[in-house]
């Protein structure tokens, strides 16, 4: 058993099956109103420049969406961040792995470029003009667990505030079999220093203690389609604004136990912001 | 920043299995790269295919793991008594308090070109004993070595493109400060695929003939694999071991593939390394460049040495012996300093003929003896994706 630090959560941005953000999605979370379900549509990114835009991905759209989502207000010039994936952009090396079965193997140059596990972080240093670093790590489906330890650490160790991004898209066809991925999903946590949090996270890095479902069988549902979506135990103790802890799956079969504590009252808008 | 010892580690590349044949190497300046005949590739270039990876069986439980990468992460780990170094601290902290921190650009991804030649022609559906988890999946290289070696800490695959396996030292060193674990085995493996040659190739990026780091007709990358580990403890107060002194981390946010021409972003992560080392840049004996040879990349790296150590830096690309080995190019990097400490020489740049006076550099064709005992290491990645590495030698 190991015990950090507590650290800061600050701000959530989110994106999945009919959770379209952090605000419109709490009175789910909370279990107050039922999910409903709906295709996800990922916006593009306000922040990036058109001609780098047209050159982004839905895998990189959907990590920005939820970046921009938690970073509304804040330093985005300023803050490290880390990207979470565990299969990185399918789609891409769905196109790269056919086009080298043909005799004469021609490969998209952007397409290269874009197959780079850090490619959504590349897109977001240069959409926000950050200069901090940036990294891009997977864990298979314990990634959200070592993206989440990595953040801490990294804000531990050098202070400020760590943006954690963790985000899959839904395997292509060939993979739906081999790597069954059926949704998209994205999370990004605004961590940083406790003090002017909206919630506190202790994190412990242990064993044995059991994975904490959903308490909603619809999210659980979705828990076990998508790695990022292993957040969904969090997001749903977030919007009950109850102290609580929570158990992630980690790597090689460990866990990371989260101790949540909310920091200060914060009541749900009296009118839902979504129409 | 509280320095970390580096109290085992091994490299192989193209140029060497095991770090006797790599030193060797690096002090002649001879190279290991060779006409590619991956029966998979045809282009016409130069690569550095390390010899016999292909021969290396993964059983039993690792079994699943076959492929490439795997592979070549094996024959790296049998080299240099690491196995041993590796149980040792095992025995000593707990497997649970050993972290596995590795960096790949591309993983196992050959076996899954390899599967996608054997799809189901009508269903385009991929063969039965195609495994994704443990083969191209970014975290199979940390769970086969973690699985390979009974460790059982924090683990992860950092993969940002040629900077993978240089940031995962600056992780350990956090996760080492944060309690959770003790000890850290860290590195990187990368293995020659298609994705990469024909992505590069895409890119206009690949040299016909073998690369020419820092040369004023250098024409662009020979590419290669490489396996490096090293494992990383807290430093006690004597100097026995070489150390990590600093670490710096950037990026250009500047363009996906190309980098910052003034390498604005190199010199910020050269800056924070040395910041944390507390080091005068005067100290440093040389910089063990990124230098892919492509002109660009070379030219803004030279700007950013300029702009942190002064003009006429005594600097070294070795990616002449080795190709650039991509995620496995920080390791590289860091296995060569610390041959060059141990040695007493700074290495030759393979293949210069030349040397670009717009660099401004003081680099050399054949090695120097003398010793050694602060090298800067430098790994940049596309995406604006920037680590330096200060270390220092055992004194």
């Amino acid at each position: 058993m190991a015990t950090l630090a507590p650290i800061g959560l600050h701000a959530v941005g989110l994106l999945g099956p009919g959770l379209r953000d952090f605000a419109q999605a709490r009175p789910a979370l909370a279990g107050r109103e039922p999910l409903i379900p709906e295709a996800v549509t990922i916006p593009p990114s306000t922040l990036l420049p058109a001609n780098e835009r047209r050159r982004t991905t839905q895998t990189i759209r959907l990590a920005l969406k939820v970046a921009e989502e938690a970073t509304e207000g804040g330093d985005r010039e300023r803050m490290r961040s880390v990207f979470a994936s565990s299969s990185g952009d399918m789609d891409i090396i769905d196109r790269i792995c056919a086009a080298l079965t043909e005799p004469e193997p021609m490969l998209s140059p952007t397409q290269f470029h874009n197959s780079v596990h850090n490619a959504a972080a590349g897109n977001w240093s240069i959409a926000t003009a950050n200069p901090a670093p940036a990294t891009a790590l997977s864990a298979f489906d314990a990634t959200l667990a070592a993206g989440l330890l990595e953040a801490a650490t990294l804000q531990l160790a050098e202070g400020g505030e760590v943006l954690l991004v963790a985000y899959d898209v839904p395997s292509m066809d060939s993979f739906r079999e081999v790597r069954p991925v059926r949704e998209p999903f994205a999370v990004a946590l605004r961590l940083g220093p406790c003090a002017g949090a909206r919630w506190q996270l202790g994190l412990d890095y242990t064993d044995d203690t059991p994975v904490t479902p959903c308490v909603s069988p619809e999210l659980e549902a979705l828990r076990q389609v998508n790695p990022a979506a292993r957040v969904l135990p969090l997001l749903e103790r977030l919007a009950r604004d109850a102290a609580a802890d929570v158990t992630l799956p980690a790597p090689l079969g460990r866990r990371l136990g989260i101790r949540l504590e909310p920091l200060a009252r914060n009541p749900e808008p009296a009118t839902p912001s979504h129409g | 920043m509280q320095p970390l010892a580096i109290t085992a580690h091994t490299l192989t590349t193209a140029a060497g299995t095991g770090n006797a044949a790599n030193a060797q190497a690096l002090r002649a300046g001879t190279t290991g790269l060779t006409p590619c005949d991956l029966p998979s590739v045809h282009m016409d270039t130069f690569i550095g295919r390390v010899p016999g990876v292909e021969a290396i069986r993964l059983d039993g439980e690792l079994a699943p793991f076959q492929c490439r990468n795997n592979q070549l992460a094996e024959l790296g780990l049998r080299q240099d008594a690491f196995e041993a170094a590796v149980a040792a601290a095992r025995e000593r902290y707990g497997a649970r308090r050993v972290a596995v921190l590795l960096g790949t650009s591309t993983s196992g991804i050959a076996a899954t070109e390899a599967a996608y030649h054997r799809r189901d022609p009508d269903t385009g559906v991929l063969p039965p004993d195609y495994d994704y988890q443990h083969t191209q999946n970014m975290f199979s290289l940390a769970d086969y070595v973690a699985t390979r070696l009974g460790l059982a800490g924090p683990a992860m695959v950092v993969s940002t493109a040629c900077s993978s396996s240089a940031k995962v030292f600056a992780d350990a060193r956090r996760m080492i400060a944060a309690g959770v674990c003790d000890a850290a085995l860290v590195g990187g493996v990368d293995s020659l695929c298609g994705m990469t040659l024909y992505g590069f190739n895409a890119l206009q990026l690949v040299a016909a003939r073998p690369c020419t780091p820092l040369d004023r007709n250098r024409a662009g990358i020979s590419i290669g694999e490489a396996a490096g580990f090293f494992l990383l403890e807290p430093a006690d107060a004597g100097r026995s071991t070489p150390r990590l002194i600093g670490h710096g981390e950037s990026s250009d946010a500047h363009h996906m593939s190309a980098p910052h021409p003034d390498g604005e972003g190199a010199a910020r992560a050269i800056q924070e390394a040395l910041r944390q080392a507390g080091r005068d840049p005067a100290t440093v004996d040389y910089v063990l460049m990124h230098a892919t040879a492509t002109p660009a990349n070379d030219r803004s790296e030279a700007r950013a040495l300029t702009r942190t150590l002064g003009g006429g830096a005594r600097a070294t690309g070795t990616k002449g012996i080795t190709g650039h080995t991509l995620g496995a190019a920080g390791a590289v990097g860091v296995a060569q300093a610390l041959a060059s400490m141990a040695g007493g020489f700074v290495p030759a740049t393979a293949g210069l003929g030349e040397p670009d006076p717009e660099l401004g550099l003081d680099a050399r064709d054949r090695s120097e003896s003398r010793p050694v005992d602060c090298v800067l290491v430098n790994a940049f990645g596309f995406g604006g994706n920037n680590c330096a590495l200060l270390l220092e030698g055992s004194g």
